[in-house]
C-alpha cells in the first residue's frame, strides 16, 4: 500500500491525464469562465446574433494566429503577418480593379480566381523571405520579420500608390471587387460566418499538419531543442522557411477575408495585428519559446480576445479603458497559465 | 612555515573543533533520489577527500552546502548551530564557499570585474576605482602563484586559467568552510602544486575543506580523511593510508570491474567504418582507423587532445576533411541526415544535445525517421507507438510510460531512450561521446551490458571517452589522442591506466 501511494510522485502516473487536460484545456476553461461572467453581466452578450458577430471579428485574427503559432513553435516570431495580410490584400484588390500591364502586354483586369492566387503566393513568397533571411544569415527572428514588416508595408504603399482599393477613381470607371471576396468577408451559411468557417478550416488544417505529418514534428522538434533537431537529422533551415510560409500564406488569407469585410484594401489596413495575434498564441497557452502548444489553443486565445473586446463594448466601458483591460487580461492569462505549468509539469 | 610545507600533509590537530556536520542529507528531483541520507562531519582545518563516480551525488552535496539547492530532508549543522533554508547568500555569510566544476564566472566580463563581483570599489563619488580593482584582483590571482592579467576578458582565457580564477574569486572571501568541487580536472601538475600550498596554508588557518576529486593519486598528498559516496549514500569515510586505489575503487564501484563491464567475446568482422585523414575545428588532425563489425574501439584523450572533435566531425555537425568509407564505399558526410542514411547513430556527450525535452519517448525515439523524407510525408503514428513499447521492455526503460515528457527521466534512462532511438533508426555503427557521463552506476552497468549487446548483433561501436576504467573494461582497441594527432594504438591486452596517460600527455 505504501509503495502504491509513494508512486504518483514520478510524473506519468496515475494523475497524468487529468493534468494534462487542465494543461490543454486551460485557455478553454478561461474562455467558459469568461462568457459565463459576460451572460450575467450583460442579457445582450448572450445572444445568437452576437455570438456571430464575435465569430466575425475574431476571424481574422484566428487565422493569422494559426500560422503565427506554427512560427512561434520552432522559437520564432513574425511581426511581418499584419504587412503580409495588407500586401497581399492590396495585390490582390489592384489586380481585380487595375488593368495589369507588364513588359508591354496588357492584361487587363484579371479573373478572380488568378488575381486571389497571386495574392496568396503572395502571402507565401514574403513568409519565404523571412524564413530564408533567418535561415541563411542567422539573424534572430525578431529582428528579422521586424525589418520585412517595414519593407512590405513600404511595398504596399508603392503597389497601392498610397491610395485604398478600389480607389474613387477606378469606382467611377466601374471597377468593383468580385462578390466571392465580399462574401467571404461578410456573407453567411444559415446564420453563420463564412470568416468564421474559412477559420475553422485553416486551423483543422494546420492541427492536422502539426499532428500528422513529418513537417509539424519537425516544428515541435527545432522549437523544442534546436540541438537534438539538427542531431536527429532535421534540416532546421528548411522547417523554419516552411513555418514562415505557412505563416505567410495564413496572412494573405486573413487579408482577403478582410478585404471582403470592408470592402476596400489599404497598405496601412490590419494595423497592429501582428501583436494581437501573438496575444492570441500565447493566450491559448503555447510557449513563447518554442516546442509546446498548438493551433486549437491559439484559436480559443484569437475568440477570447474578441468576447472581451466585444463585452467591453457590451457594458459601454470606455475605448480608453478597454485598452487598459485587454492589456492586462493578456499578462494576467500568461501568469497563470505559467503558475499552472509550474504546478503539472514540476511536479512534486 | 618551512616545517609545514615539506610536511605532505599535516593532520588537523586533535580534538579539532566540527565545523560542519550533515545529518540523513536527502534530496529528490523529479524521478531520481540523488541523495539518499548522507551523513558526514568536517573539521576544522581538515581536508575531507570524497570520492565516487559521476552521478554518486557529489556534486549535488556541495550544492545543498553552497546553498544552490535545498535539501528535501536532513539537518545541516554549522559550528553546532542548525542552519535551515541556506540560500547561497546565507551560506556565504556562514563562511562557506564553493569553487564550482562547471565554473560560475560571467565570460564577457574581465578577471577584476569576475573577481571583486557584487563589491567592486568605489571611490568617494561612487564610481568605481578600478585601479583598486585591478590590484585586488592581481593580489587574488597571485596568491595562487600565477600572473593573470586582471583586464582580460575571462572568457578569451584558457580553461586552466579560468579555473584558477574561480578559486580565486571565491578565496578572496576568505571562507572558513571551503567546497572544492573537481578543482585540479583541467590544471597542470605545476597549477595543482601551487594550488595544494594554498589548500595547506588554508589548513593551518583552521579552515575545513572538502575536496572532490577523481583523482585517486592525489590522496596521499592532500588528504586528511576520505569518504566515499555511491549512489547517493555513503559507503565509508577511511583514512589515506588505508585508502589504495583497489579498496577506493571497488568502494566507489561497488562491485569488481567485471560485473561492471560484461565484455562478450565477439569475432572482428568486416571493416565497417573506415576513416582516412580527418580533420577538423582547431584541434583534430589527420585522424585516420578502421572500425570492424563487431568491434568496440576507443578514442581516449586528456582535455583538449581532439577527440572532442571526432563524434562532430563524423557526424556530420562540423565541417571536416578526410575519406570517409562505410562498408566499403566512400561515403561523403556533410550533415547529419548523411551519416542517419548510412547507419551511423550518435550519442552525444551532452544528453540535451539529442532530447527534445517536453516531448515524450515516442517523438523522441522516432525524430531520426523524419530526416530524408518529405515534410509533408505522413507521421509513422503505428509503427512508433509498437517501437515505443518494444524498446521500453527491451531496454527496461523506467518510467515506463508513454505520456511522459523525456526531460523527467534520469540520466540513465535517457541514454537508454536515445539508444533505442538509434536502434530504430538501423543504425548499424554507433559513436558513443562520453556515453556515461552524469549517470548514475546502475544505469552505467545497463549502458555497457547494452553496448555489449549491440556489438554482439554485428554492430560496431566507435567509443570515445574520458573515463580510463570504461576503456579498459569494454574497448577491444583504444586510440590514444595527443595534440589532435593519434599517439599510440593499443589492444586489449596492453590497456592500463597507466599505458593510456602515458601516451596521452
Amino acid at each position: 500500500m505504501a509503495s502504491q501511494r509513494s508512486l504518483p510522485s514520478a510524473p506519468g502516473g496515475a494523475g497524468t491525464r487529468y493534468r494534462d487536460l487542465l494543461l490543454r484545456g486551460g485557455p478553454f476553461i478561461a474562455l467558459v469562465i469568461l462568457c459565463v461572467f459576460l451572460s450575467m453581466a450583460t442579457p445582450h452578450f448572450a445572444t445568437l446574433d452576437n455570438m456571430f458577430n464575435i465569430t466575425r471579428q475574431s476571424a481574422f485574427t484566428a487565422i493569422l494566429a494559426v500560422g503565427q503559432t506554427f512560427v512561434i513553435l520552432t522559437g520564432g516570431i513574425d511581426l511581418s503577418v499584419a504587412a503580409v495580410a495588407a500586401l497581399s490584400a492590396c495585390v490582390t484588390t489592384v489586380l481585380l480593379t487595375t488593368p495589369l500591364v507588364l513588359f508591354g502586354y496588357d492584361f487587363g483586369i484579371l479573373p478572380a480566381p488568378l488575381a486571389i492566387a497571386i495574392g496568396l503566393g503572395v502571402g507565401c513568397a514574403c513568409g519565404a523571405l523571412n524564413g530564408w533571411i533567418i535561415a541563411r544569415f542567422k539573424i534572430p527572428d525578431f529582428i528579422a520579420t521586424l525589418g520585412t514588416m517595414t519593407v512590405l508595408r513600404g511595398v504596399a504603399l508603392i503597389v497601392t500608390d498610397g491610395l485604398p482599393v478600389p480607389s474613387f477613381q477606378s469606382m467611377s470607371s466601374g471597377a468593383a471587387l468580385p462578390s466571392a471576396l465580399i462574401q467571404a468577408g461578410s456573407g453567411s451559411v444559415l446564420g453563420i460566418p463564412i470568416s468564421a468557417i474559412i477559420a475553422l478550416i485553416v486551423a483543422l488544417a494546420g492541427f492536422y499538419i502539426l499532428r500528422y505529418r513529418a513537417l509539424g514534428r519537425a516544428i515541435f522538434a527545432v522549437g523544442g531543442n534546436r540541438e537534438a533537431a539538427r542531431v536527429a537529422g532535421i534540416d532546421i533551415g528548411r522547417t523554419k522557411i516552411m513555418a514562415y510560409m505557412i505563416s505567410g500564406l495564413t496572412a494573405a488569407i486573413a487579408g482577403l477575408i478582410m478585404v471582403g469585410r470592408l470592402n476596400s484594401a489599404n497598405a496601412l489596413m490590419a494595423d497592429g495585428e501582428e501583436l494581437r495575434s501573438i496575444a492570441a498564441v500565447v493566450i491559448g497557452g503555447t510557449n513563447l519559446f518554442g516546442g509546446e502548444g498548438g493551433v486549437i489553443g491559439s484559436l480559443v486565445g484569437a475568440v477570447i480576445i474578441g468576447v472581451l473586446n466585444n463585452g467591453l463594448n457590451l457594458l459601454n466601458v470606455s475605448p480608453f479603458w478597454q485598452r487598459i483591460v485587454q492589456g492586462l487580461v493578456i499578462v494576467l492569462v500568461v501568469i497563470f497559465d505559467q503558475w499552472r505549468r509550474r504546478k503539472t509539469a514540476g511536479g512534486n | 612555515m618551512t616545517a609545514t610545507v615539506l610536511r605532505p600533509s599535516a593532520a588537523p590537530p586533535a580534538g579539532a573543533p566540527v565545523l560542519l556536520r550533515l545529518e540523513s542529507i536527502e534530496k529528490a528531483f523529479v524521478g531520481v533520489r540523488a541523495l539518499k541520507g548522507v551523513s558526514l562531519e568536517l573539521l576544522a582545518g581538515e581536508v575531507q577527500m570524497l570520492l565516487g563516480e559521476n552521478g554518486a551525488g557529489k556534486s549535488t552535496l556541495m550544492k545543498i552546502l553552497a546553498g544552490e539547492y535545498a535539501p528535501t530532508a536532513g539537518r545541516i549543522v554549522v559550528r553546532g548551530r542548525e542552519v535551515a533554508g541556506l540560500t547561497p547568500d546565507s551560506a556565504k555569510a556562514l563562511g562557506i564557499g564553493l569553487i564550482h566544476q562547471e565554473l560560475s564566472l560571467v565570460p564577457a566580463l574581465s578577471v577584476a570585474e569576475n573577481i571583486c563581483l557584487g563589491r567592486m570599489p568605489t571611490n568617494r563619488f561612487g564610481q568605481i576605482d578600478w585601479k583598486r580593482a585591478h590590484e585586488l584582483a592581481a593580489e587574488a590571482v597571485g596568491r595562487l602563484g600565477v600572473a593573470i592579467d586582471p583586464g582580460a576578458e575571462v572568457g578569451r582565457l584558457q580553461i586552466a586559467e579560468q579555473q584558477l580564477v574561480e578559486i580565486a574569486r571565491v578565496l578572496e572571501w576568505n571562507p572558513e568552510i571551503l567546497l572544492l568541487d573537481e578543482p585540479t580536472s583541467a590544471l597542470s601538475d605545476a597549477e595543482r602544486e601551487r594550488l595544494f600550498a594554498v589548500i595547506r596554508r588554508l589548513k593551518e588557518r583552521g579552515v575545513g575543506m572538502i575536496y572532490i576529486s577523481h583523482h585517486l593519486a592525489e590522496i596521499p598528498m592532500i588528504a586528511d580523511r576520505v569518504t566515499v559516496l555511491r549512489d547517493g549514500s555513503v559507503v565509508g569515510t577511511i583514512l589515506p593510508d588505508e585508502a589504495d586505489e583497489d579498496r577506493c575503487i571497488s568502494m566507489m564501484v561497488g562491485r569488481s570491474l567485471e560485473d561492471q563491464f560484461p565484455k562478450p567475446v565477439v569475432a572482428k568482422g568486416a571493416p565497417a567504418l573506415e576513416v582516412a585523414g580527418l580533420s577538423a575545428g582547431k584541434t583534430l588532425q589527420d585522424l585516420s582507423f578502421t572500425l570492424h563489425q563487431g568491434e568496440i574501439l576507443g578514442i581516449f584523450g586528456l582535455m583538449g587532445a581532439g577527440q572532442e572533435e571526432v563524434a562532430a566531425a563524423l557526424f556530420g555537425l562540423q565541417k571536416s576533411r578526410g575519406r570517409i568509407r562505410i562498408n566499403g564505399q566512400d561515403r561523403g558526410i556533410r550533415t547529419p541526415a548523411d551519416a542517419i542514411a548510412q547507419g551511423l547513430g550518435l550519442l552525444t556527450r551532452d544528453r540535451r544535445q539529442s532530447l527534445v525535452p517536453m516531448l515524450t519517448v515516442g517523438p523522441n525515439l522516432s525524430l531520426p525517421w523524419l530526416s530524408n523524407r518529405s515534410p509533408w510525408s505522413a507521421l509513422q503514428h503505428r509503427r512508433e507507438s509498437e517501437e515505443v513499447q518494444r524498446y521500453i521492455a527491451d531496454l527496461k526503460i523506467r518510467p515506463a510510460t508513454t505520456t511522459t515528457p523525456v526531460r523527467f527521466y534520469s540520466g540513465g534512462n535517457q541514454q537508454k531512450v536515445i539508444l533505442a532511438r538509434w536502434m530504430s533508426s538501423g543504425a548499424s555503427i554507433l559513436v558513443f561521446d562520453e556515453p556515461t557521463r552524469g549517470i548514475d552506476v546502475g544505469a552505467k552497468a545497463d549502458v555497457f551490458a547494452l553496448m555489449g549487446d549491440l556489438v554482439q548483433r554485428g554492430m560496431s561501436v566507435l567509443m570515445i571517452s574520458s573515463e580510463l576504467n570504461e576503456l579498459i573494461g569494454m574497448a577491444d582497441r583504444v586510440l590514444v589522442m595527443r595534440g589532435g594527432r593519434v599517439s599510440a594504438e593499443l589492444g586489449r591486452h596492453e590497456l592500463s591506466q597507466e599505458a593510456l596517460l602515458r601516451h596521452a600527455s
